[in-house]
């Protein structure tokens, strides 16, 4: 091989039983490139509307990109999926060193159709791919699953993909956990794997991957290597993975705490890096070809849960399921965090499940389960409902695995005022009131409510991007921001690449290593360019499966109830705001005022 | 026993600065196959304990080398410099050193049915090069022992 591209991708059909390749077609390359591109071109083109994500026609694809396994810094793979949680489209992206592996054993992505008669997993050992029996596993969970398969293969060097009881079980944001206990997390990817009845995807790739000009394309890592260097951004990472954006979020006001009430918390630093230098962290860990090492890896020496390997608690993990919980032990939190890791389920919607139900029980639409206090701050509650979610207990348990929004509907009474999601993905752990952009991008990310398809805060609370000043509170120049950091993002996810490596790394330099793997001059705009065919085809793909503008919207929470403290205190993101910027937002985007794309934009981007 | 040459250079292990990124054998598979794969690189990286260790493992240089004493072509032999090298032309591809060597640092190209291991790069070795946290380094002799 002397490019990037593999050139083929492996299809399973699990209710046939039958493996197949399928060349990947030119066209795919010449306008998708990889990675996300691949995945909703195959979406698109190969789901009809209306498929039940959880029935053997949905497919679960795992994509890599043409940089994924080079020596192109920092490079992931993704999920790409229809979600039963959210009923779109969804890419979930995930780090270590699973989705290398896909490319050595000689495939760029494999697609999943079917349902198997029994519990499976697949052993693809370069071109030789079985199905094998995993009854034996089934009910274990995502980490001893994968030593079980390791230890059945005899190889422990072998990448496993895979899912633990909460995916078997169908828990709506059930993840998949990718070699080594990274996840391809939100949106409930690991559910549709167990509605396959597929425990887990283990490879082992013995193959090369090349690049067309070995010079050119050392040159351009090199100059990414740099890049990543003088970073400031990548340096803070280094430092301190993303739990030093606790307290960022917490001055700035944007920290979620019980249920997002209030968007600061008192105890903020336990569950920042402070606390965690002191409580957990040990050493670095990086993902494969990853020279930021984010990850910082340790144990918990003290307390009631003493003896865990804990990964960093990450920001996302420290907002959800620590201060949103008002719980600010972070031993507790890194304990609970392993918990749903282990149970295969985003800590994110699980933490803002939990949150949602302490409201729920504190307003009285919910009891309390016997000898539990479902309160805030209470950690035996939050672990009880962990387990009762990941069992799919019947109760609380069953109710709370089909997410917030339809909890909430369940549960009737007002509950829909505070359960905290759009398009059914539980929000993140930025608290948008304080800053409008970031609430127009929940409202207009393709899988739901979503923090990491366009991140405007980081700009708006710079007060600047490009020539423009920006105030975080007011609408003027957000569309154009959110749709154009959208673009970027689906550009490069293409490739595919992490998105702090994105944070140092120039989308130039992505083009200069794309084009000298592979041979064919790509630039900076073409990758931006294809960012935007992406972002109308999965919109394509999201409105014939049901979606309609009325759902480009927030939670009540965000919309109604003024911030109560911190910067931007009294503020909220009014009905008016959000139909000014979604609708600067559509313009922006060649999609009329309901949101669909008009012919000429799907001409212009060769949709049509 | 082997003819008596001293170790002049080898690479050192600070593991504890490894994050297990596999950069050093992304550069290494490349410089031995024109391609990238960290299975195909001539050190490896261990893992224990949900990756809460890394550890690199690199050909040591043996003083005394079981891979060069039980080669049957008399392929391997310690040059002038100290280092252990396999000539590709001496080598039959039998796989005793691989079998013999205590910390699997022969590679075998299935392909060309010949074995590889690390010659340190002439001196100036990729994966000490390209590492981003200094858990490789190239130590002289005066160094060794000390």
């Amino acid at each position: 091989m002397i490019e990037a591209y593999t050139h083929t991708l492996l299809m399973i059909d699990l209710s046939r039983g039958a493996v197949d390749t399928l060349p990947v077609p030119d066209d795919y390359i010449r306008e998708f490139i990889g990675g996300k591109g691949f995945g909703a071109k195959l979406l698109h083109d190969r789901l009809a509307p209306g498929t039940d994500p959880l029935s053997p026609d949905n497919l679960l694809t795992f994509m890599t990109g043409p940089l994924t396994a080079t020596l192109a810094p920092a490079m992931r793979g993704c999920v790409v999926t229809k979600s039963p949680l959210t009923n779109t489209f969804l890419d979930s992206y995930f780090g270590g060193s699973f989705s290398p592996e896909i490319k050595y054993a000689g495939y760029d992505g494999i697609i999943i159709t079917g349902k198997a008669d029994k519990p499976v997993y697949l052993w693809i050992d370069n071109d030789d791919v079985e199905i094998r029996d995993a009854s034996h596993i089934w009910g274990t969970d995502a980490l001893d699953s994968n030593e079980a398969i390791k230890k059945e293969i005899g190889d422990d060097t072998i990448k496993i993909a895979g899912i633990g009881q909460a995916g078997e079980n169908l828990v709506s944001y059930a993840l998949i956990c990718c070699e080594y206990n990274r996840q391809a997390g939100r949106g409930g990817a690991g559910a549709v794997m167990g509605s396959k009845n597929l425990k887990a995807v283990a490879v082992r790739g013995s193959k090369t991957v090349g690049v067309k000009d070995p010079k050119r394309f050392q040159d351009a890592c090199q100059k990414a290597f740099k890049e990543l260097e003088v970073s400031p951004d990548v340096d803070a990472l280094r430092e301190a993975g993303t739990a030093s954006a606790v307290e960022f979020a917490n001055e700035a006001g944007l920290l979620p705490h019980k249920n997002y009430k209030n968007g600061t918390f008192a105890k903020a630093s336990k569950l920042a890096d402070k606390g965690q230098k002191k409580h957990l962290w040990m050493g670095s860990n990086a993902c494969m070809g990853c020279p930021i090492r984010c990850s910082k890896i340790g144990a918990v020496r003290t307390g009631k849960f003493k003896g865990i390997v804990t990964d960093i608690v990450e920001y996302e993990s420290a907002g959800l399921m620590g201060s949103n919980l008002d719980i600010s032990d972070v031993r507790a939190v890194a304990h609970l965090t392993k918990l749903c890791d282990r149970f295969g389920m985003d800590s994110m919607s699980t933490g803002s499940v939990i949150g949602f139900a302490m409201e729920a029980c504190e307003t009285g639409l919910i009891q309390s389960p016997e000898g539990i206090d479902l309160k805030f701050g209470n950690v035996e509650a939050a672990e009880y409902l962990i387990r009762a979610i990941a069992d799919r207990e019947p109760g609380l348990g069953e109710l709370l695995a089909k997410g917030v929004k339809r909890a909430a509907e369940e549960i009737g009474g007002n509950a829909k005022e505070f359960a905290q999601h759009t398009k059914g993905l539980e929000s993140p752990a930025w608290g948008p009131r304080g800053v409008s952009g970031m609430g127009l991008a929940y409202m207009t990310t393709d899988r739901g409510g979503c923090h990491q398809r366009g991140f405007p805060l980081a700009y708006e609370l710079a007060g600047e991007w490009e020539d423009k000043t920006l105030d975080p509170l007011a609408t003027e120049h957000k569309a154009k921001l959110v749709a154009s950091l959208q673009n970027h993002s689906a550009g490069t996810d293409t490739l595919v690449k992490c998105d702090f490596g994105s944070f140092g790394i120039a989308t130039e330099t992505y083009a200069e290593m794309l084009s000298a793997a592979t041979g064919k001059e790509v630039s900076a705009q073409d990758i931006l360019d294809t960012g935007e065919r992406i972002w109308s085809l999965t919109r394509m793909f999201n409105i014939a499966q049901g979606l309609d503008t009325s759902q480009d919207t927030l939670p009540k929470r965000f919309v109604s109830d003024p911030l109560p403290d911190g910067p931007a205190k009294g503020h909220r993101i009014t009905k008016q705001d959000m139909e000014t910027m979604l609708q600067d937002y559509y313009r922006i985007r060649g999609w009329d005022t309901q949101g669909v794309p008009t012919n000429e934009t799907l001409s212009r981007l060769k949709l049509i | 026993m082997q003819e008596e040459r001293a170790v002049k250079q080898r690479i050192h292990i600070n593991f504890d600065k490894c994050t297990g990124c596999s950069i050093c054998q992304l550069a290494c598979s490349f410089d031995l196959f024109g391609g990238y794969n960290p299975r195909l690189a001539r050190l490896t990286i261990l893992n224990k304990n949900e990756k809460l260790y890394h550890m690199p493992v690199v050909c040591n240089q043996c003083e005394q080398a079981y891979c060069m004493t039980v080669c049957p072509a008399k392929a391997i032999t310690r040059g002038d410099d100290g280092i252990v090298k396999i000539d590709p032309e001496r080598c039959i591809g039998c796989g005793m050193c691989d079998k013999y060597c205590p910390i699997d640092m022969i590679l075998m190209d299935p392909e060309k049915k010949k074995a590889h291991k690390c010659e340190l790069c002439q001196g100036q070795p990729l994966c000490v090069e390209i590492c981003p946290t200094g858990a490789l380094e190239l130590v002289q002799a005066k160094e060794i022992g000390s």
